[in-house]
């Protein structure tokens, strides 16, 4: 059973819910907490705005609104906002209407502040404007009467008015907002059309902390009705008009009512901004608790308006998918819902019958998640379908090793991942919301795996940052009496040939590759090979697996014409194609040893000659085969795997055919065990599947299995090709490393000594940064990219049909995760 | 040689955006949902499931119609701000051109707002904000046609169309109306020119779009006049000569006398005929200028069939000035519980 529970999705069943009118808000909560049940909507033909409890998600939605306007205005003062991480239960209805009297009462307080604090600023703005203007009009008169030959100021044609002309020319002062100087020039102009002279004066303004160009103009006119005209120019031009009084000492006077007035304002601005600042604080300290708990009672409506009402309308009726399993705590969790809302009638739980197809629950744990994330990136699982997650936990990381085999590469990706795991809850915790980062974070598992079998493959390929490791001693010893390999031999040679024969000491390595490989010429040629055959076994492995559970979900579905018609001559078919040359990978690993190293046959002329019939006969039995009778045997195989494509094409259609026309009885047996399957109400859906095949039509199956057909056996041959990226991925990424030594860090040693060491210290660095960003993280995002398609592609399409929809039970935790703005 | 080859190098995105923009247009499923709104917050909660999203949310229940309409229109003039900001050559201009319009109407919209003896302060939030400019502010200087070209508009780009009816008249409600179809007509004349100067695609769909536009403005003025004192020659200068009434049908429009004779032009035009034909004011037929509207969402429709032109900018703001309409009239519809004509909206999609 446990087995079961790993491999396939949890069993779903569908329920109905009667919750009394009065427990249902509770009950709702309850279950939002435990997040184990996923709703139906009992009413999709119905409008948002026609529900029942559209009101109450309004109310919801004015309070979250306050509640925005609040945390705007906490966010303007740059208040932090204490987030303390509890989660509080969401408050009972009774208590919505305390909360949107608190908010009420906090925005209306606000509001008056803000219009308040508005209107004193507006105040403050039009004195300081006053002060300025006061002060410039006041050097400017004093400026003229001393500089009355001034020569620009002859040429705007002004005299100081004599008394008895000051009757007529009147003046006016005001300050205009001024974006630009050409602005000046425009509104300028435009008011010298009808006046006698305007005059401006820059400044600068500091206001709000925005800084704001603005202007100081005189204009002096003659005539009462050009006043008018120039107010609505001024007015025209959003230009603040002032009163300006004519003589110097009344000026003075009013300069100094001014500056009292800014001081008087100053204090009261002071304190309006200390009580909005009192006021926020307090309401910074529960903003987010106010929050989740608007965001709840909101999901307990919205589910609530998924429910129907009952006919007597004392109560609704939900209906739910939820896991079996888990019944026991749902009922708890209904039960403790009603109690909490003093209901006496008890909620009630019933299981139901459907033919609709449940959805998939995998239960995952921080470890698996990642995987299965992987997994129903593809597409979620069928409901009960095998579910690859748990084998892709290791097959993935392992693929992904294999073609990042470096054990330095590695410990560096699984130190980064074992820090992420390590630092988890504080990381958590922080909730940083960088998506490269989240990325990482919440794939920390997958690369930590990921780092560990590099590190392992690594040991293997022994290569350490393109470097080999020589830990158990080299096993090619170069015996010192061979005349071959003497002193003057060596110095006379370019190369050395080390043969097999008289230098390998006959046992292996313990582990890995021979560290003397690195110093060989041929090193390429000898690694090649090696993982080449390793991609091509680790690849056929993985598909036989695949099949062999895709006979795990005919077994399940109970479909023993797919066991004959599908599973057996695929296995057969993938054997004879490819599995006789795992054998004959292995068979010429172990028949020929360092004293045979010139005989072994080459495979690829081997599998060239299983398929095509060659002439010469007898001389590729004599140079070709390993055993008596393998030509025959080949040849057999062939056959085998030809007849294996019309035994899967038209197997089953046939038989079909065969049944529907004079199988009767089997038809009725088959009916008889629908209806039985009915009675016992075991596995509707299921029946209803069958029954669905029963009624296929012969064409249609036809396609369908010709279809597949052609596809699994070209697919045979492709994916065993494309498991080959495995070794052309490994290669490339050896290579590079192996470039990035030669090219960088090499460069280091060649300096004398004092300079090498300062050399070396900076080459280190562009080094590092280089293996860390190409090696590390382009090379293993490339590896990640090519792992993941080896699983969608090469191993989930033998088995997986990844079409079924993922459970989405109602739960607060994700609500409460979720943005506000969602 | 062949603009499409290098079209999307320049206005590639921004007709990307805009056809995203245009598939958040409300759809006849939306509006049966609209319609069947007991309140404006039903009206709220659903507009909030569609393209719309969260464009009501920091408003404050309950809803009136004015607020709704300053945010429809807020959406829409931030949508046409953004792709004016990233637009390049000829695109720019041509939405300039597009916003030359709103300008049009403003200036208008002010004058007889002073002229009434509103104040300005109180007129210029009415105004719309795809055609502000700094000068507007200063048109209640403006009592004759020349005062308002020498204070508000001879820095525009409206400068050039108002020079055909300077004078020095005091304006009255009959020069208004002068004023605006003289500057509607040389408006339209002007951007006709400009896209039939771009040539291909854009030409196509934006020649027969403004033209359409400049016969239904000249039909709307003929059946404005009648009863008024504006006489047939004056009339006649007021026709946009751009559409597919010039050169004849406009001829025969200028002696017109009633709304019978307009008719009779209109059926030497098969496309205008038809429109004639089935509108009325009696309950249960549509008016003729919602069977204008309904032309033109025809036509704008129609300008989505073509990549790589212009005509997609203008065909999605007059949808969306359209759907802003539907959605108003719904409103006002809901708000005044008057249901018998909330069905008279005009579905775009």
């Amino acid at each position: 059973m446990s087995m079961d529970a790993l491999l396939r999705s949890e069993e779903m069943t569908l329920c109905q819910m009667f919750l009394q009118s009065e427990a249902a808000y509770a009950c709702v909560s309850e279950l939002g907490e435990i997040g184990l049940v996923q709703f139906r909507d009992l009413n999709p033909d119905v409008n948002a705005f026609q529900r029942k409890f559209v009101s109450e998600i309004r109310r919801c939605e004015e309070m979250e609104r306050k509640l925005r306007f609040l945390e705007k205005e906490i966010n303007k003062d740059g208040i932090p906002m204490l987030n303390t991480g509890d989660n509080p239960e969401a408050p009972a209805p009774r208590e919505m209407i305390d909360l949107e009297a608190t908010y009420e009462k906090l925005e209306n307080e606000m509001k008056e502040v803000n219009s308040n604090s508005e209107a004193l600023k507006r105040n403050f703005l039009e004195l300081t404007e006053l002060k300025h203007i006061l002060r410039k009009t006041q050097t400017f008169f004093e400026e003229t009467m001393q500089g009355y030959q001034d020569p620009s100021l002859s040429r705007s044609h002004y005299t100081e008015p004599t008394s008895k002309e000051r009757n007529s020319t009147n003046l006016i002062v005001g300050f205009s907002l001024q974006t630009s100087q050409s602005d000046d020039q425009r509104s300028s102009t435009c008011i010298s059309r009808f006046s006698d002279i305007v005059l401006f004066i820059r400044l600068k303004k500091n206001m709000n902390g925005d800084s704001v160009h603005k202007s100081v103009f005189i204009i002096f006119f003659q005539g009462e009705q050009l006043k008018s005209r120039i107010k609505k120019i001024c007015e025209g031009y959003r230009a603040t008009l002032y009163p300006c009084p004519e003589t110097q000492a009344e000026r003075r006077e009013m300069a100094i009512g001014v500056m009292t007035r800014i001081e008087d304002l100053n204090t009261v601005l002071g304190q309006t901004q200390d009580h909005r600042h009192r006021v926020l604080v307090a309401a910074a300290k529960n903003i987010k608790v106010w929050s989740i708990k608007v965001r709840k009672i909101k999901a307990i409506y919205h589910t609530l308006n998924m429910f129907n009402l009952d006919v007597t309308q004392k109560c609704l009726i939900a209906e739910c998918w939820c896991p079996v399993a888990d019944l026991d705590r749902i009922q708890q969790a209904l039960r403790s819902g009603t109690e909490r809302s003093g209901s006496s009638v008890p909620s009630i739980i019933n299981r139901m019958q459907t033919r609709m197809v449940p959805p998939t629950y995998n239960r995952c744990n921080k470890f698996t998640q990642g995987f299965q994330n992987i997994v129903d990136a593809y597409g979620v699982a069928c409901y009960r379908e095998v579910n690859p997650a748990p084998f892709t936990c290791i097959t993935f990381p392992f693929l992904f090793a294999v073609m990042f085999g470096d054990m330095g590469h590695g410990a560096i990706m699984f130190l980064f991942a074992l820090f992420l795991v390590l630092k988890e809850k504080q990381l958590q915790a922080k909730k940083i919301q960088n998506e490269i980062f989240s990325t990482f974070f919440g794939g920390r598992y997958i690369i930590l795996l990921m780092g560990a079998f590099s590190i392992y493959t690594g040991l293997i390929y022994n290569d350490v940052f393109s470097k080999s490791l020589n830990l158990f001693g080299c096993q090619w010893v170069i015996p010192a009496t061979d005349k071959a390999y003497d002193l003057a031999a060596l110095e006379a040679a370019d190369k050395i040939v080390v043969k097999p024969n008289g230098t390998f000491t006959g046992s292996s390595y313990p582990i890995g590759v021979d560290p003397i490989w690195s110093l060989a010429s041929n090193k390429i040629a000898f690694t090649n090979s090696l993982k080449m055959k390793m991609s091509i076994i680790l690849g056929i492995f993985q598909m036989f697996f695949g099949i062999s559970l895709s006979y795990l979900n005919h077994r399940h579905f109970q479909k023993p014409l797919n066991i004959i018609f599908d599973f057996i001559p695929m296995v057969v078919f993938l054997f004879c194609m490819f599995g006789y040359l795992v054998i004959l990978v292995f068979v010429k690993w172990l028949k020929y040893s360092s004293t045979s190293s010139q005989e072994p046959p080459s495979l690829l002329i081997v599998v060239v000659v299983v398929v095509v019939v060659v002439a010469d006969y007898y001389y590729f039995c004599y140079c070709y085969y390993y055993c008596f009778l393998q030509q025959g045997f080949q040849s057999f195989l062939v056959v085998v795997a030809v007849l294996c494509v019309p035994w899967m094409m038209l197997g089953k259609p046939m038989y079909m055919r065969y049944m529907k026309r004079y199988g009767q009885v089997s038809v009725q047996n088959l009916l008889i065990c629908l209806t039985h399957c009915f009675e016992t109400k075991r596995c509707l859906w299921y029946s209803a599947l069958l029954l669905n095949v029963l009624h296929e039509e012969f064409s249609e199956v036809l396609i369908h299995q010709v279809i597949h057909t052609i596809e699994f056996c070209l697919g045979c041959i492709s994916h065993t090709a494309s498991y080959l990226r495995l070794w052309a991925l490994s290669l490339a990424h050896a290579q590079l490393s192996e470039v990035l030594w030669q090219m960088v860090l090499r460069i280091a040693f060649g300096f004398s000594r004092g300079w090498g060491a300062i050399a070396l210290f900076i080459i280190f660095q562009v080094w590092a940064a280089l293996t860390v960003m190409i090696l590390v993280l382009m090379e293993g995002l490339s590896a990640f990219l090519h792992a993941l398609r080896l699983h969608w592609v090469e191993f989930q399409s033998k088995f997986y049909d990844g079409s079924g929809h993922i459970f989405v039970p109602f739960s607060f935790n994700s609500i409460a995760d979720a943005s506000p703005d969602e | 040689m062949m603009p499409e080859i290098s079209f999307n190098i320049d206005h590639g995105y921004l007709e990307g955006l805009l056809r995203g923009f245009k598939s958040g247009i409300l759809k006849q499923a939306d509006y049966l949902n609209l319609i069947q709104c007991e309140t404006l917050d039903d009206l709220k909660l659903h507009l909030q499931s569609t393209d719309y999203g969260n464009f009501l949310a920091n408003e404050p229940s309950p809803l009136t119609v004015s607020v709704i309409d300053d945010k429809l229109r807020e959406k829409l003039v931030i949508e046409v701000e953004h792709m004016r900001n990233h637009a390049l050559e000829p695109l720019s201009t041509f939405l300039d051109y597009v916003k030359y319009s709103y300008m049009i109407d403003n200036v208008i919209l002010l004058i007889t707002g002073t002229l009434h003896g509103r104040p300005i302060h109180e007129l210029l939030p009415k105004c719309h904000p795809l055609g502000t400019f700094d000068q507007l502010a200063a048109i209640n200087l403006a009592n004759t046609s020349i005062m308002l070209y020498n204070a508000v508009l001879v820095d525009t780009p409206l400068a050039p169309y108002i020079k055909d009816c300077i004078s020095a008249e005091d304006l009255d409600e009959m020069n208004v109306e002068i004023i605006r179809n003289t500057l509607y007509k040389s408006y339209l004349e002007d951007f006709y020119n400009f896209c039939k100067k771009q040539g291909g695609a854009t030409a196509d769909v934006m020649c027969e779009a403004l033209a359409f536009d400049a016969d239904r403005r000249a039909f709307i003025i003929t059946i404005n006049s009648f009863g008024t004192e504006l006489s047939k020659d004056d009339r006649m200068k007021l026709y946009p000569r751009c559409g597919n009434l010039y050169p004849t049908g406009l001829k025969m429009l200028g002696e017109c006398d009633d709304y019978e004779q307009v008719k009779a032009v209109a059926d030497y035009y098969p496309q205008y005929k038809e429109l004639f034909e089935n509108s009325g004011s009696n309950p249960g037929e549509k008016t003729l200028e919602d069977k204008f509207f309904e032309h033109e969402v025809k036509l704008m429709k129609k300008a989505f069939m073509q990549q790589f032109q212009f005509g997609v900018f203008y065909a999605y703001i007059r949808l969306k000035e359209q759907e802003n309409r539907n959605i108003l009239w719904i409103g006002e519809c809901v708000a005044q519980r008057h249901r018998a004509k909330i069905d008279s909206y005009i579905p775009i999609f």
